[in-house]
């Protein structure tokens, strides 16, 4: 009697925390069978990744003088701006060049599998309203967050397992392995972190995700600029987590205290993310949503206004990190012709040029098209969701044609390639023109980035086709076709590779502005095969039946 | 009689790989009235109304919509019809008043001051973005778009799926309203009370083909009520009475299933028994499928979408 009334004043608080975490369990058993294919998938990205480079280095480069050859890719500034800060580079290793060149993508890699993991388990399940029947039951207020994050970090240690044993196979020295493995793993958990903010930001998952991802978006560009600065990073690496991860410097430098730093980053991100939870209702967000206007715009009484209004949000995200990415290697010129001096014969490869500043000219606009061929298939796959959402049936069931439907949003988008490419030439040029002086330039870029303009709409006519005929493939052939264009473009000389797998990228059938002449005839015969393949395109879908289950 | 039918569809047949969805069905809505496309979930109700849009295209027979071809005159046709699916989908980034203008404007004409009323008689709040609407709201939407464009058919499938009771009246008004202007309306649903409230006439689908078509009166021999009553006397001599069907009597409680126009007779022939109780209430769908065509009827049908 004496010790059931002493005990319940001490016993309450303890028991109404706990009861924010019942039924964790379960959650995180419902999450992994949900996740049984795609988590796994995840996971072994990061293990192909390793086995993938750590086989293909021997053959680029089989003796220790070819590394040392290619190693220049890496470190000079444009090389550290997309991986690292380079360390080792002097006295380069097949696992200092793996460290170098690739572990950064592991980094980004795990970056996005834990942003997309922790979105996908809470807010997305919010905003559905799922998580209300799983809340309406035996579960508490911290429950899905709790139990996406331990998710997370399950799947995070895997991550860092695979990556730690397979570089191990490939003979890599086991400190410099473990450090990459814990350094992708805890990159994992702190974006996990910022997802636990970011989804108590937004009622939208979409919003929430994008958000996160514009954290590791400004987390790369302060990574980029500051390694741009000198070899080894600089202090402003060091103001990202992604610099973090790379500062441990694996198979050089085998530093383990950034380590501590990811870690205390995923600590205080993971709190913040729990304390916003507890300050908000169920369903709500910290971020309130606006209202918006209650009659539509004169514009969009028209399939061409509905469409651009459909297309814009992509247009403008996709736009603008074309544009960003373009101003940075316009910044960058003189930086590459200081570095100019040393540059190695495999870099030329790259530029397809001997006269540096012209490569690289021309090496700009080809960069931009693959880049626009991507955002051209990202928006025909809308076309797809839409769909299969059954929007389109409901449009399709106005006045509006299947023709004018397809057309609008081919419009638009042909329109919006263009518009890019040209915007982001001109901003190229001019970056370019305000750090060497040479005004020029922005003619020069201007043109290298108009000249390739008719791969991507081929791209375009493509995907348009393939949404008439066979509308499931678009976006397997559609991503395949831009890996093929990156790969040919980037890596076609380097790799040597063999002539036909050259050719079906469109890209490489146009002239290289200013290293070649302007050639019109392969820009007529692209936008030739661009008009004979929209026409198919429009013409099987108006035979095709729309959604079929 | 002498008009050409809204629509008209004769042994229509849609196959989905090996699954026939239609099954020579036959199908006539005259102009200018309110016609109920009754049946068990997944019995082709929808995929007949996406033929009729043209979204589908017929395998076999014959399909007009207002004297065109919906597969050909697609176009055309919809500049006259309005639809409202079972399932909205609204584009997330907009409001659930830009969509009912886009609906509507790209139909032709919005009626704007009917568009605002509607809205008001909805209760939908136009300003919302379509991400934060629940079901009901979007099916709202959609409803508002069709009955604001000044059109000449409009097909709902289920289009009060999401609504409540109350949301349930202000579309049955909606509907006179439109059906008093002269608009030809096919209003698909499972329920059968919903559709007897509102339709001139009544087609009842199951499997992939029409079973059964007629105005009520006509389809009275399906609309048998259960009665169930407990009287003081027993009543076996109820069972003799033309009206009266299935009679079963079990201690002091009789049912029985009741012809629509029997009703006095019946109640006459029960009030002097002394009525201790009465529960009076009309067939659901499923007991009318089932009574009339088997178990098959129900349960076994499967949704194709």
């Amino acid at each position: 009697m004496t010790t059931t009334t002493r005990s319940p004043r001490h016993r309450k608080p303890a028991v109404a925390r706990a009861s924010r975490l019942v039924g964790t369990g379960t959650m995180i058993r419902l999450a992994l069978r949900r996740d049984r294919f795609r988590l796994p998938a995840w996971i072994a990205a990061h293990g192909l990744l390793v086995v993938y480079i750590g086989s293909a280095l021997p053959q680029l480069a089989p003796t220790k003088e070819d590394l040392a050859g290619i190693s220049s890719l890496l470190s000079q500034p444009v090389g550290r701006m997309f991986t690292g800060p380079a360390f080792g580079m002097d006295d380069v290793t097949y696992e200092r060049f793996f460290a170098a060149g690739y572990v950064p993508y592991l980094f980004i890699l795990a970056a996005l599998m834990n942003i997309m993991l922790v979105i996908r388990h809470t807010r997305k399940e919010e905003q559905t309203g799922r998580a209300e029947l799983i809340r309406a039951s035996v579960t508490g207020r911290h429950t899905a967050l709790t139990a996406a994050l331990i998710v997370a970090l399950l799947a995070n240690i895997a991550a860092a397992a695979l990556v730690i044993v397979l570089a191990v196979m490939l003979e890599y020295a086991l400190v410099g392995s473990m450090l990459v493995g814990f350094a992708t793993g805890l990159t994992g958990l702190a974006f996990a972190g910022v997802a636990a903010i970011t989804a108590q930001l937004s009622e939208f998952s979409r919003s929430a995700t994008g958000m996160a991802g514009a954290v590791l978006g400004v987390a790369f560009v302060l990574r980029a600029l500051g390694d741009m600065v000198a070899v080894g990073g600089s202090a402003l690496s060091w103001a990202s987590p992604l610099g973090w991860a790379a500062q441990t410097a694996p198979y050089v430098e085998d530093r383990w205290i950034p380590l501590v730093l990811l870690a205390g980053f995923a600590a205080v991100t993971i709190t913040a993310g729990f304390v916003l939870q507890r300050r908000r209702d169920f369903g709500a967000s910290l971020i309130p949503p606006r209202p918006g206007p209650a009659h539509a715009a004169a514009s969009l009484g028209h399939p061409l206004g509905l469409a651009y209004r459909l297309q814009r949000g992509g247009m403008l995200g996709w736009g603008s990190a074309i544009l960003i990415l373009g101003v940075i290697n316009g910044l960058f010129t003189q930086a590459m012709l200081d570095a100019g001096e040393d540059m190695p014969p495999q870099l030329s490869a790259v530029f397809g040029s001997e006269q540096l500043l012209d490569g690289y000219v021309g090496f700009l606009g080809g960069f931009t098209g693959i880049f626009i061929a991507a955002y051209v298939v990202y928006a025909m796959q809308t076309l797809k969701s839409e769909e299969d959402a059954g929007r389109a049936d409901t449009v399709l069931a106005t006045a509006v044609s299947r023709m004018g439907w397809l057309s609008t949003h081919v419009v638009v988008i042909a329109l919006g390639s263009v518009v890019i490419t040209a915007v982001t030439g001109l901003s190229t040029g001019l970056g370019a023109a305000t750090v060497t002086g040479e005004w020029e330039l922005v003619g020069s870029l201007f043109l290298a980035h108009f000249a390739v303009v008719a791969a991507p709409l081929t791209v375009l006519g493509l995907c348009a086709a393939l949404f008439g005929l066979v509308p499931r493939v678009v976006a397997p052939v559609g991503w395949l076709l831009v890996a093929l264009i990156g790969i040919v473009e980037l890596f076609g000389d380097l790799l040597d590779l063999p002539e036909w797998l050259r050719t079906l990228s469109p890209l490489w059938h146009l002239a290289s502005v200013p290293v070649e002449g302007f050639e019109t005839m392969p820009m007529m015969v692209l936008l030739g095969a661009t008009l004979v393949l929209l026409a198919v395109g429009l013409a099987a879908f108006r035979r095709r039946q729309v959604n079929v289950v | 009689m002498t008009t050409t039918p809204a629509i008209s569809i004769r042994g229509l047949i849609k196959n989905f790989g090996s699954t026939r969805a239609l099954d020579s069905l036959n199908l006539e809505v005259n102009q200018g009235e309110v016609h109920g496309f009754l049946g068990p979930n997944g019995a082709g109700k929808s995929t007949t109304i996406r033929v009729l849009l043209g979204l589908l295209h017929a395998d076999a027979g014959t399909v007009e919509v207002m004297g065109g071809d919906p597969w050909k005159d697609a176009v055309a046709l919809h500049r006259r019809l309005a639809y409202v699916p079972g399932d909205v989908e609204l584009w997330p980034n907009l409001t659930g008043g830009e969509a009912i203008d886009v609906f509507a404007r790209l139909r032709g004409k919005l009626d704007r001051t009917r568009r605002n009323e509607l809205c008001e008689r909805f209760d939908l709040d136009p300003t919302k973005k379509a991400r934060t609407y629940s079901k009901g709201n979007r099916q709202k939407v959609a409803l508002i778009s069709a009955l604001a464009s000044d059109v000449e058919l409009l097909l709902l499938d289920e289009p009060t799926a999401g609504l409540d009771p109350l949301m349930e009246v202000v579309f049955q008004q909606a509907i006179r309203e439109v059906k008093d202007a002269g608009t030809t309306v096919l209003l698909s649903s499972h329920i059968l009370s919903q559709v007897e409230v509102l339709a001139d006439r009544i087609s009842i689908v199951r499997q992939g083909s029409v079973v059964e078509t007629g105005s009520l009166d006509e389809l009275r021999h399906m609309t048998r009520t259960t009665v169930i009553a407990e009287t003081d006397h027993p009543a076996p001599h109820l069972a003799q009475l033309s009206g009266v069907h299935d009679f079963t009597e079990q201690e002091g409680k009789v049912q029985f299933q009741l012809d629509g126009d029997s009703f006095d007779e019946a109640m006459q022939s029960l009030t002097p028994l002394g009525i201790r109780s009465l529960v009076a209430h009309p067939p659901t769908l499923e007991q009318l499928l089932m009574r009339h065509y088997g178990d098959a009827a129900t349960g076994a049908e499967e949704a194709p979408r």
